[in-house]
């Protein structure tokens, strides 16, 4: 019986998602990536709501926001009648994902990407659930053409980059191994000076002298927020004292979207003051 | 007569508009939300005319679970809250006084931090439950190690619960604390979200599992109401007007260590509630408890209804946290209270 309703339900909205298909499909895209790249792919015209992630490009903050996306809201998700929840594996709740694609809403839930390889494959998926194939591969063209120009810090004598995360007013976080911050050393070919930590971890002043980095990236979540006077710590390092450092903007930096090849580019102009630097020949 | 000569509202009439509140929120509850329907849409679902699959999920499947839910937490937590403030004869007591917050918040987080590691059976056993279960274990869980901790040879002293409390909160919050340093980002996120509440995601399999104990605790409240009463007078005076006293505080415990573990198990962490409503209805009532349970039954359950219908169309599409917005509207309308009875 209950089967039955729902087959019935489907088929209502298929052929409700076929009619506005040839039109336009409506997508909340609840990733800030994904924003980026349904944007880069120009089917913005396509999006009714985004979630809190989104911030890029700026004309994203005239679109509804439907909440973060680990915290999405049923009713709120579908009062924007959408065909489609473009997201990553990310999202959540479970039983929200699972309400929405019963009221006939095509949830789509992409890998999250860590590496230039993954970002790629992405856009690829986006594009291809987008109907922007042609699109989507010149960017992947000019990614990889970006990515192989960007000079790597040589294997053997790695570059020790010691990368913060600055959020709200209050300290700073470290960004250890298993982050988006430390896929980007490594598709840098730089070595996180805080490898020895997991996630992102509150700052130890002691520790930020005692790690001696070759070079800080600190990621910041608003521009300016990151005021290194606070930071009399990090102002001593050798690293800040001699301009090997970068400040950006975090979803630029750890997104993994379209925007990868400049976030690698800017960060790796600044490393290339540092050590050694290998052309990346692979 | 409505206004007494103490200047407190007469019973019945008051009862009455609680009640004539109740029903409005609820109204206003199913009528509001993210998704547009009109009040002819409503009207056609309810009757059978509008056959849009889509706005009968949207008004039985998640507005109304939703009401359900967010009437019975409320109306548990504030009175558990009246319960506990009667047993502990201070109007600052909540149940997070006696570790139920805490010890929720130590088995949520435990199984959103754990959940791949240590704790992937119970994730594989308790499915999309296993959030929901651990807290209802540990809210509840932590209560009654408290009350173990406060007995000797069958007396319990209200004294020693009050302090085995406290400390058990400071234990479990540290644990809290530890679990949230090992935690990754989006981890920690998870855990905000649910330590500020949320009915949002209410469903029927929510309310099914957690009306038994909900309405359980309900029911068995008013028995409480005179021995309860009695206890305002003074422990001894329990015993001389007939009541079994440690009888009295075994069942408050368990009323409220069942009755709030399972409101934080499907809502998270609501604070406010428990400590601000059954205040007010002392303020405008009088304290006896057998105005003060059902009163505050209703007005919690209005409440916190009310809460989440501003909380879900304030920034729509999106939401707010339901704990936040309690917050935001009860605490400056008790501070109101507190002023004008400093005046008066």
């Amino acid at each position: 019986m209950r089967l039955m309703v729902l087959m019935a339900l489907s088929a209502v909205f298929l052929s409700f998602a076929t009619l506005t298909e040839a039109a336009q499909p409506r997508i909340v895209s609840a990733d800030g990536s994904i924003t980026e790249t349904v944007y880069a792919l120009e089917a913005q015209g396509s999006l009714v709501g985004v979630d809190t992630t989104s911030n890029y490009p700026a004309q994203v903050q005239s679109l509804p926001k439907v909440g973060y996306l680990r915290a999405l809201p049923f009713e709120g998700v579908l009062s924007l009648r959408p065909d489609m929840l473009l997201t990553t594996v990310e999202a959540a709740p479970d039983r929200t994902l699972e309400r929405l694609s019963q009221a006939g809403v095509d949830v789509i839930k992409l890998p999250v990407a860590r590496s230039p390889a993954d970002t790629m494959a992405r856009i690829r998926e986006v594009g291809r659930i987008l109907g922007k194939q042609a699109q989507a591969n010149a960017i992947i063209d000019d990614i990889r053409t970006r990515v192989e120009r960007i000079p790597l810090a040589s294997e053997g004598n790695s570059v020790r980059v010691l990368f913060l995360m600055a959020a709200g007013n209050h300290g700073v976080m470290i960004a250890g191994k298993d982050t988006a911050a430390d896929a980007l050393l490594k598709a840098l070919g730089a070595s996180n000076a805080m490898a020895e930590v997991t996630g992102y971890k509150p700052a130890n002043r002691e520790a930020l002298l005692a790690s001696q980095p070759d070079a800080i990236v600190v990621a910041e979540s608003r521009p300016g927020q990151f005021d290194i006077t606070q930071w009399p710590q990090l102002a001593a390092l050798d690293a800040w004292k001699q301009g090997r450092h970068y400040v950006g903007d975090s979803m630029l930096l750890l997104g993994f979207g379209p925007r990868l090849p400049q976030a690698m580019e800017e960060v790796a102009s600044m490393l290339g003051q540092v050590g050694p630097v290998a052309s990346n020949d692979h | 007569m409505i206004i007494d000569g103490a200047g407190r509202l007469a019973k019945g009439p008051a009862l009455l508009l609680i009640m004539g509140a109740a029903l409005m929120v609820s109204v206003v509850s199913i009528t509001n939300g993210a998704y547009p329907l009109t009040a002819g849409d409503i009207l056609g679902v309810v009757i059978g005319d509008l056959n849009d699959e889509v706005a009968r999920m949207v008004l039985f499947d998640v507005r109304l679970p939703r009401l359900v839910l967010g009437f019975l937490v409320g109306a548990v937590l504030a009175v558990c809250g009246a319960i506990l403030q009667g047993l502990f004869r201070n109007p600052l007591a909540d149940p997070g006084l006696i570790g139920v917050s805490a010890g929720a918040s130590l088995a949520a987080i435990a199984v959103i931090v754990l959940g791949g590691t240590w704790l992937g059976g119970w994730l594989d056993l308790a499915g999309a439950w296993a959030l929901p279960i651990a807290a209802f274990i540990g809210g509840s869980g932590t209560v009654f190690l408290a009350w173990r901790i406060a007995s000797r040879a069958g007396h319990t002293s209200v004294a020693t619960l009050l302090l085995a409390g406290i400390a058990i909160n400071a234990i479990a919050g540290a644990g809290t604390g530890l679990l949230t340093f090992y935690s990754s980002d989006e981890e920690l996120r998870s855990l905000t979200f649910w330590t500020m509440g949320s009915l949002g995601h209410a469903a029927w399999d929510d309310v099914a599992m957690a009306a038994p104990w909900l309405l359980l605790s309900l029911c068995a409240a008013p028995f409480l109401a005179r021995p309860l009463d009695a206890f305002l007078l003074g422990e001894q005076v329990v015993g001389h007007l007939g009541y079994n006293t440690d009888w009295t505080k075994r069942a408050a415990i368990l009323i409220a260590g069942l009755g709030v573990g399972a409101s934080v198990a499907v809502s998270g962490l609501i604070g406010f509630v428990g400590l601000v409503v059954p205040h007010l209805v002392r303020h405008t009532l009088g304290a006896g408890h057998r105005i003060v349970i059902p009163a505050s039954a209703l007005a919690g359950g209005t409440l916190l209804v009310g809460a989440d219908c501003l909380a879900r169309i304030v920034v729509a599409p999106a939401e707010l946290p339901i704990g936040l917005m309690m917050a935001l509207i009860g605490g400056p309308f008790f501070l109101l209270l507190l002023l004008r009875t400093r005046i008066a």
